[in-house]
């Protein structure tokens, strides 16, 4: 299965390479990525292609959001683009 | 002020007062402020043991334990000992020289990149890279590192921002988040589960104890009547000899607390995470539960198992919500005669020493009054399983990692957090070689740890295995050839003694609670003894083979 996730991190060292390593630690696959920061440049926003064939993207996203620098996770419902914000 | 002079007075500022650490090049500015900070420096001789020795202090006093090392390899030294709190949950505060950082990606000399390194062991973590930035960075890992579900958090510390003066210090102040009160509708739908349950059972875990819950979890068990079981971490959130508690579950868990798992219909999780070591096959684990699981890391809900209902947040708070009377008379004697007719056993044949046997002397000796520290392997299930714990910061184990060495290291964290009360380091002889070192600890600052040598001359738990799953091919556990561990700890100025007899066990214990320094006590066993009951591995809690006691 893909879904879409989006991400507001915190502009920190490390932020970007501890999210996409836990992702992948915890058996998801990244298969894309495009970035971006906002207009502050405090916080980066990322916008991922996540494939897993049997793990739970609800636990994966409650993953995520255990990272200090992660401000927000949006997980989409589906490749259409509902949109479902998990914090 | 300097900056190694910040991180130390922002150390002192949160109440650390001992921290464990072993020099070096690029944290010698952190060492020289050290002299003048007031805070206790141990020094041990391996940076794996400073880790677990913080890692200890930590367990038992819950605050977070502090651990240094230099760069390179001895930042690469505590990596072991950070994912061991990291997989057991344990606060820590490690703190790792660093080339100055005009050399930081050069490969100079000592550089390594601990940070990246150890992502996916802490909980955050930290380059220092302005020195006004010292105070705010240690306030915050503290913070880190102790809230939620606690785990280490890293700080690299550059040697020029060690070694440089700081102009002007940041401070975040950061508003504490509201107490998160327990959601009143999911406390009714757990509280209509539990009523309505005909064969609940309580499944405690390691974060009872983590989240200081014991309390309120105790007066839970007590309202409900319901019957516990524990993971290894859990084990004293009962004292293990409660009428109700049936034992450690799992793997080596006992057959009255996995038969109760396997029959119930309500598994009320505290604090756990269905680890498989718990659970065996986990698609036929506890077939016919429904599930209630309550945690402070949203992040485990559904993980392995789903939730009928998930309650997140304070254990501690979580449990003094939730009120239930369950009528599970019958099912809590059905539970009870489980635990009655698989009663350990300890009439072992021969006159050698059942190490079963002696472990459960010695902490009924001490009125499971002792600080036990284990290492990893048979010893280890050993003392979970027959030894009297009064509570989860009294028995300090490597669960997660599984980490051979941990055990003497720890209980010497554990004797600084709490010297009143002994502290006693279950090794085997495998295990105790990992981190032999630390005896040097123990003769430098006279503590009075003991530790107490099972040897079985193997590896002994690899040998098990090998012998029942591995058609008996023996590979690499065999050691004949340790040394004469007794005349190994005098070498380092430790006292000790050797028995291999039945005979010898309570002149063994009285030495082990009443030796006024540290003691080795050097305890021959079978090496043929294994440990019983066991869950064969790719099978379910069901299934749980027996043999003859040795």
């Amino acid at each position: 299965m893909k879904r879409t996730i989006e991400l507001r991190l915190t502009r920190a060292e490390g932020a970007i390479v501890r999210t996409l390593g836990l992702i992948e630690r915890r058996g998801f696959a990244v298969t894309a990525i495009s970035t971006r920061s906002d207009a502050s440049s405090e916080t980066l926003l990322l916008r991922l292609e996540v494939v897993s064939a049997d793990r739970s993207f609800d636990v994966l996203v409650r993953q995520i959001l255990r990272l200090f620098d992660v401000r927000a996770v949006l997980l989409m419902e589906s490749q259409q683009g509902d949109a479902r914000a998990a914090c | 002020m300097k900056g190694a002079a910040a991180l130390l007075a922002a150390l002192r500022e949160l109440g650390v007062d001992t921290v464990f650490g072993y020099p070096g090049g690029a944290i010698m500015p952190v060492y020289d402020a050290l002299l003048d900070s007031g805070i206790r420096h141990v020094l041990v001789r391996h940076e794996q043991a400073a880790a677990f020795a913080a890692d200890g202090y930590a367990r038992v006093s819950g605050r977070p334990g502090v651990c240094i090392a230099t760069s390179g390899p001895g930042a690469t030294n505590l990596i072991t000992g950070i994912a061991n709190a990291y997989l057991d949950s344990v606060p820590l505060i490690a703190i790792t020289g660093q080339v100055a950082t005009p050399l930081m990606g050069t490969d100079a000399f000592q550089e390594v990149d601990i940070f990246g390194m150890t992502l996916p062991v802490v909980k955050h973590s930290y380059i220092v890279r302005h020195i006004e930035d010292i105070p705010r960075i240690v306030h915050e890992a503290w913070k880190i590192a102790s809230s939620g579900r606690p785990g280490p958090v890293l700080i690299d510390l550059p040697k020029n921002i060690a070694a440089g003066e700081a102009h002007g210090i940041t401070r975040l102040i950061e508003p504490q988040p509201p107490d998160r009160q327990p959601d009143a509708i999911f406390i009714s739908r757990a509280a209509a589960l539990i009523a309505a349950a005909e064969r609940p059972v309580i499944y405690a875990g390691g974060g009872i104890g983590i989240a200081r819950a014991i309390k309120a979890f105790r007066e839970f068990v007590a309202a409900t009547g319901i019957p516990v079981v524990s993971t290894l971490k859990g084990l004293g959130a009962v004292p293990t000899d409660e009428p109700l508690f049936l034992g450690m579950m799992g793997m080596h868990g006992t057959r009255a607390s996995n038969s109760a798992v396997q029959e119930s219909d309500l598994l009320i999780v505290v604090g756990a995470r269905f680890d498989d070591r718990a659970t065996g096959k986990l698609d036929g684990f506890a077939p016919c539960a429904r599930v209630i699981h309550l945690d402070i890391d949203p992040a485990e809900i559904g993980k392995l198992r789903r939730a009928d209902v998930a309650l997140v947040g304070d254990l501690g708070a979580l449990l003094a919500a939730l009120h239930a009377r369950p009528r599970v008379g019958a099912w809590r004697r059905r539970c009870l005669n489980l635990k009655a007719q698989h009663a350990w056993r300890y009439d072992a044949p021969g006159d050698g020493i059942y190490a079963p046997d002696l472990l459960r002397r010695l902490a009924v000796a001490a009125d499971g009054e002792l600080t036990l520290t284990c290492d990893v392997g048979q010893h280890q299930m050993w003392v979970a399983q027959h030894c009297l714990i009064r509570s989860p910061e009294r028995h300090l184990s490597s669960g997660g990692l599984g980490a051979m060495g941990y055990g003497l290291p720890a209980a010497i964290g554990a004797h600084y957090a709490d010297p009143t009360r002994p502290a006693v380091s279950v090794s085997g002889d495998g295990s105790i070689m990992i981190n032999i070192q630390e005896l040097a600890t123990l003769r430098r600052y006279g503590l009075p740890v003991k530790i107490l040598l099972i040897d079985n001359q193997s590896l002994g738990m690899v040998r098990q295995w090998q012998e029942l799953f591995f058609e008996r091919r023996f590979s690499e556990v065999d050691l004949f050839d340790n040394p004469d561990f007794a005349e190994v700890a005098r070498s380092f100025g430790v006292d000790a003694l050797t028995i291999d007899t039945r005979g010898q066990i309570d002149e063994a214990i009285d030495a082990l609670l009443n030796h006024p320094g540290a003691l080795l006590v050097h305890c021959r066993i079978d090496p043929a003894a294994n440990v019983w009951p066991l869950v064969p591995p790719g099978h379910t809690n069901a299934t749980m083979l027996e043999g003859a006691m040795k």
